[in-house]
């Protein structure tokens, strides 16, 4: 086994061993003018001390260096997919230093992370609205004005039917409801048109007297609602849904509540990798809000989003 | 006020392809004219005000001023304007909002080739106009929702009944026609008759109808 690969407790260990037992040796090879029986004593004496120094050697570079191990353990079992673990900075002065330095990396990888996601998320709404005005302006309003001026009745129903396409896929991209009406009459839209698709009971709840949110704010509760009642519509096999909004502490307060199959596992922390998902908690993030997934109260899923009020 | 021989109508609408199209169908009718265009909501409300006009057509999603707004600003300062609105979204939403701003019909743009013209003549003669699938709908939500109102069966016919339970389960009017063997003219006879009985062939019934049952707020 090559030297260097050995683990730091067994090379110093190795080291000091050997300055002893060469110290050793030297003692016990001095020439020297002693009895025969004295200086079997003697080598006996000097053996016992030897191994004791050896033993006291290993026992307090193992105590010495036991932190090291403690924490490459610890920052093995570090996951990034759970923000804010920190490892306590413990140990001597260079443990302590190596901690602090680790930490300050996960610091910065976090941040860094929240922020592409950020970006990522904003290039993503920005190229929606750009696809939903190209769809809106120019494919759907051509439409309409070649079905304006067609007579024969086949060609007017295929065209009718592609501007039906058309009109569904911006509305889903662009909820140009949200921009003139407002959330409440947004949110009533999507779950109506949800209850009509899907068949499942909707219950609403919206307050009145809800504080007034960033446009950011509005979308963020729009695109976590939708995102909530599609999944609901694709895995849950639910026969009622609770969508409620309500004012919170200078915020407001969306709950999206479903009776359905419910999220595997014993805590919903099986959740937290899922992509759609982690999309609703990165747009929680982007508004200075904070979302919760849990088990709902009637046995499926409720989906919990808190955003702050006023404008940014 | 007597209904004009001939229906002078402003277009508001910022494509030029939607306002030509129909330009065109509203043209081929002998009792409506379009005598006015506009391209956003602020000059529909110039012209609307300033020029000869009977009925105002506006698009929902304009740039600038919207439909909705310009709809709420007419209704405010030229009452006697009757407005109509065209849109890309079959919305409640949209349809009840604007019916609140003044509007008396709800257009949709992928039906307009065949719904603008009756829908002008119902707006002339005082009727709303509200396009097919939000009426299946209005009259769905008013047959589950009924208990308390259970009363107002007892004034619809037995045929008007049947007909109602046909438009809640979203049928046409041809299927209707065909499900009871009577004449597709018969159907939108019980309809209107519908319609009117239980209050909402008027806008402001309409209006005040969604909002009771939750379906805008006030």
């Amino acid at each position: 086994m090559r030297f260097s690969r050995l683990p730091l407790l067994w090379r110093v260990f190795a080291i000091n061993a050997a300055l002893l037992v060469a110290a050793t040796l030297l003692l016990a090879l001095t020439p020297v003018t002693i009895h025969a029986r004295i200086a079997i004593v003697e080598g006996l004496d000097l053996a016992v001390g030897l191994v004791v120094m050896l033993a006291a050697n290993l026992l307090l570079l193992r105590h010495t260096l036991r932190p090291i191990d403690r924490l490459v353990e610890r920052m093995r079992r570090i996951d990034l997919l759970q923000p804010g673990q920190r490892i306590p900075e413990h140990g001597g002065v260079e443990v302590a230093e190596l901690t602090h330095t680790f930490n300050e990396m996960l610091e910065r990888l976090e941040a860094e992370r929240r922020e592409s996601a950020q970006r990522a998320l904003r290039a993503q709404e920005a190229e929606r609205r750009r696809i939903a005005s190209g769809l809106h302006d120019e494919v759907g309003q051509v439409l309409t004005g070649v079905l304006l001026r067609l007579d024969d009745d086949e060609t007017k129903q295929a065209v009718r039917q592609a501007l039906e396409e058309v009109r569904r896929i911006a509305r889903e991209l662009r909820p140009e409801m949200l921009e003139q009406l407002g959330l409440v009459s947004a949110l009533t839209e999507l779950s109506r048109k949800f209850a009509d698709s899907s068949g499942v009971h909707v219950e609403r709840r919206f307050a009145t007297d809800l504080p007034s949110l960033s446009d950011d704010a509005e979308l963020a509760v729009y695109r976590v609602a939708q995102e909530s009642l599609t999944n609901i519509a694709r895995h849950a096999d639910a026969s009622h849904v609770e969508i409620a909004l309500q004012p919170g502490a200078d915020s407001v307060v969306l709950r999206v509540a479903d009776d359905g199959r419910g999220i595997p596992g014993p805590d919903a922390s099986a959740v937290n990798g899922h992509g759609g998902l982690r999309g609703m908690r990165e747009r929680a993030l982007l508004v200075g809000g904070a979302l919760a997934i849990k088990r709902g109260s009637e046995g499926g899923v409720e989906v919990r989003l808190e955003v702050p009020a006023g404008e940014p | 006020m007597p209904i004009p021989l001939v229906t002078r109508i402003l277009v508001a609408d910022d494509h030029p392809i939607v306002r030509s199209g129909l330009k065109k169908v509203i043209d081929a009718q002998a009792d409506m004219e379009v005598v006015a265009e506009a391209e956003d909501g602020a000059e529909a409300v110039k012209k609307a005000l300033k020029d000869d006009v009977h009925l105002a057509i506006l698009d929902v999603s304009m740039p600038k001023t919207t439909g909705i707004q310009a709809a709420d600003e007419l209704h405010k300062r030229k009452p006697e304007l009757k407005l109509l609105m065209l849109s890309m979204y079959d919305s409640e939403q949209f349809l009840f909002e604007s019916l609140k701003a003044g509007a008396s019909g709800y257009v949709l743009k992928s039906d307009a080739d065949q719904d603008i013209v009756e829908a002008v003549r119902r707006t002339m003669r005082g009727q709303s106009f509200l396009y097919p699938s939000a009426i299946s709908t209005l009259v769905k939500d008013f047959v589950e929702r009924g208990r308390p109102e259970e009363e107002q069966f007892d004034i619809l016919t037995p045929r008007e009944l049947q007909v109602l339970k046909l438009i809640a389960e979203a049928y046409t009017s041809k299927e209707i026609a065909q499900e009871l063997v009577i004449s597709v003219k018969t159907v939108e006879r019980h309809r209107q008759n519908i319609l009117d009985k239980l209050g909402m062939s008027d806008r402001v019934e309409l209006t005040r109808y969604a909002i009771r049952r939750g379906l805008i707020q006030p």
